[in-house]
């Protein structure tokens, strides 16, 4: 046992996966030569990653894409076996795939859906019921809470292909969390929805944390989810682990600053912002600039004031820049 | 047991939900029965009978085709195939639920609304034809029918899930099932009685579990297998039936198994 600690819920040692894929030579001369002796290449996704999970934590898993984000998920949630290392969750070896383990988990995966298409969602929560094996009581106590939650009201008695794509989310979380699993894992699960539903989508999830103590993982490259959700972030990069620790320590060392983008109804010289902050776009008629986040509001205000504005948003550092600064930093 | 049982019935609302697509398969299923009628009764000319089949033997033998394609042939071998190349086959294999158990009560419910169907439409062309059928009188002959077209179906199940696997390791994954079905249709005597094939062809075919999927059902219907034969026959048909479920169970195994080692 020795170097598994006590009561964690997720921990991993040196977790490795290599995928295999087949090479093919460009042309029909390569196709030709792919169908008789066919060439493999093997590419680390997830490169020996160690780290460790508190029951009841809310842990951000930051990465580009390809970065090995969704392939540590489905280790963990024993859909995909490592290629070597170890990990527990929840006690279990996930890809034993243990009924016992799988009925206290949870996976979602923001494009894969699990409803029935044809049918209202009411259906699919029914159909999990049983696998989950819920009493009626319970069934009914923890959909009527979901519903609540994430504020699904009657869409749930109306056929999932009429659904907007912000409802249908909704309606797959229920569907997933119907089961109240103790670890939820959540694969970019705000990818594709508009501003609005994207900031339900994480207050629900904030309170799912709070109210049902549940350890919840979830990757996205959105900065916005990560910075409103996770007290912990562990970035990834190229299959390793680039940074794990306190998101605020994360943002005050490498996403110190917001971007800012300003459009005008005249032109205007880039010149001309450098009191604001750093200009790190520009065009005939706007601007895009970093600014400390100290100085966001206040240089928002000079903008308006001093510039005919006719359009201008402020947002997170995108995930790919602090990435970058980590990696030129490390 | 309970997820498995309501998971027919979820699908038995949805079965009928898609009434187009109901429609369009009884359709297509009654213009195969039509021109088989055709193409039989030209054949037929004004003979008595043809190569040991009387008229209202071969009107028989192609409405029971009918009705046993309705219920032998309705797999979830598409269904299968289309959750691993999408991907969809991991929200199954993350919840504690059996996939067979679950595609076969998925089928169970497509079955169900088939095989009614079917009944309903043959009693209409039997009405159309007035009367000039093959009716067995001994009530055994129907049970021994009964028993063989509903281990057929159950074959045909387990060997959809037996060639849906192979999308786990191929890329091109309905090819392997696009061919087995259309070699499946001939090979178990759904076009044509399999007594008009040559001996040899015959022998070979009678080493495989097809011709018991419709060939043999709809003879035990025509009574033309006697009651000891019909037994023996039975129960090679249950033992291809262990046979297949054990390989189906077992090549889904590998290919979970690679599944989780390439990644999907």
């Amino acid at each position: 046992m020795g170097k598994w600690g006590m009561g964690a819920a997720i921990e991993t040692h040196g977790l490795t996966k290599d995928y295999r894929s087949p090479v093919k030579e460009p042309g029909l001369r390569g196709g030709v030569k792919a169908l008789f002796n066919r060439k493999y290449k093997d590419t680390r996704a997830v490169d020996s990653i160690d780290f460790r999970i508190e029951a009841g934590e809310l842990v951000g898993f930051l990465g580009a894409n390809g970065a090995g984000k969704t392939t540590t998920l489905k280790m963990l949630s024993g859909l995909l076996t490592p290629t070597s290392g170890e990990a527990l969750a929840l006690g279990h070896v996930p890809w034993r795939r243990e009924a016992d383990f799988q009925r206290k988990i949870s996976l979602v995966m923001g494009q894969r859906s699990q409803l029935w298409w044809e049918l209202p969602a009411q259906e699919t929560l029914r159909l999990n019921q049983a696998i989950y094996d819920l009493d009626e009581i319970d069934f009914r106590r923890n959909s009527d809470e979901l519903v609540d939650l994430l504020d699904l009201g009657e869409h749930l008695s109306v056929p999932v292909k009429k659904l907007s794509l912000g409802e249908r989310m909704r309606a797959e979380l229920a569907a997933a969390l119907l089961h109240r699993p103790s670890l939820l894992l959540l694969d970019e699960p705000t990818i594709g929805l508009d501003v609005v539903m994207q900031k339900k989508v994480r207050e629900f999830i904030k309170a799912y944390n709070i109210r049902s103590g549940a350890t919840i993982m979830l990757t996205s490259h959105n900065m916005t989810d990560v910075v409103e959700l996770c007290k912990r972030v562990i970035v990834i990069d190229k299959g390793r682990i680039l940074y794990d620790g306190a998101l605020d320590l994360l943002v005050r060392r490498y996403a110190d600053y917001k971007i800012l983008r300003a459009r005008f109804s005249t032109s205007v010289s880039a010149e001309d912002f450098r009191a604001l902050g750093t200009v790190v776009g520009s065009g005939e008629n706007s601007v895009t600039l970093e600014i400390p986040r100290s100085r966001v509001a206040a240089s928002a205000a000079a903008l308006l004031r001093s510039y005919p504005v006719s359009d201008m948003n402020v947002e997170e550092v995108a995930i790919d820049d602090i990435v970058r600064r980590l990696f030129s930093q490390t | 047991m309970r997820k498995y049982l309501v998971a027919y019935s979820i699908a038995l609302q949805e079965t009928l939900q898609r009434r187009s697509t109901l429609l369009m398969d009884r359709l297509g299923g009654l213009a195969i029965v039509v021109s088989l009628y055709s193409f039989w009764s030209a054949l037929l000319g004004d003979q008595p009978s043809f190569l040991g089949y009387t008229r209202a033997e071969m009107l028989t033998y192609v409405l029971a085709i009918n009705i046993l394609r309705s219920f032998v042939f309705t797999g979830r071998g598409w269904l299968l195939v289309g959750d691993i190349s999408s991907g969809r086959i991991s929200s199954y294999l993350v919840r504690p639920v059996s996939y067979h158990g679950y595609a076969l009560a998925l089928d169970l419910a497509q079955k169900t609304v088939h095989l009614a169907s079917s009944l309903v439409e043959t009693s209409l062309l039997v009405l159309a034809v007035s009367g000039n059928l093959f009716l067995p009188k001994d009530p055994a002959t129907w049970i021994l029918f009964a028993v063989a077209a509903l281990l057929s179906s159950l074959i045909f199940f387990f060997l959809e899930m037996l060639v849906s696997s192979l999308a786990f390791w191929t890329s091109e994954s309905g090819g392997p099932l696009f061919c087995f079905e259309l070699f499946l249709q001939f090979a178990a005597g759904a076009f044509f009685p399999l007594d008009v094939l040559p001996a040899g062809l015959r022998r070979l075919l009678a080493a495989t579990p097809f011709p018991y999927m419709v060939f043999f059902p709809a003879r035990v219907f025509l009574e033309k297998v006697p009651p000891s034969e019909a037994l023996r026959l039975l129960s090679i048909e249950a033992a291809w039936l262990l046979a297949v479920v054990l390989a189906a169970r077992w090549v889904w195994g590998l290919g979970v198994k690679s599944y989780a080692a390439e990644g999907g």
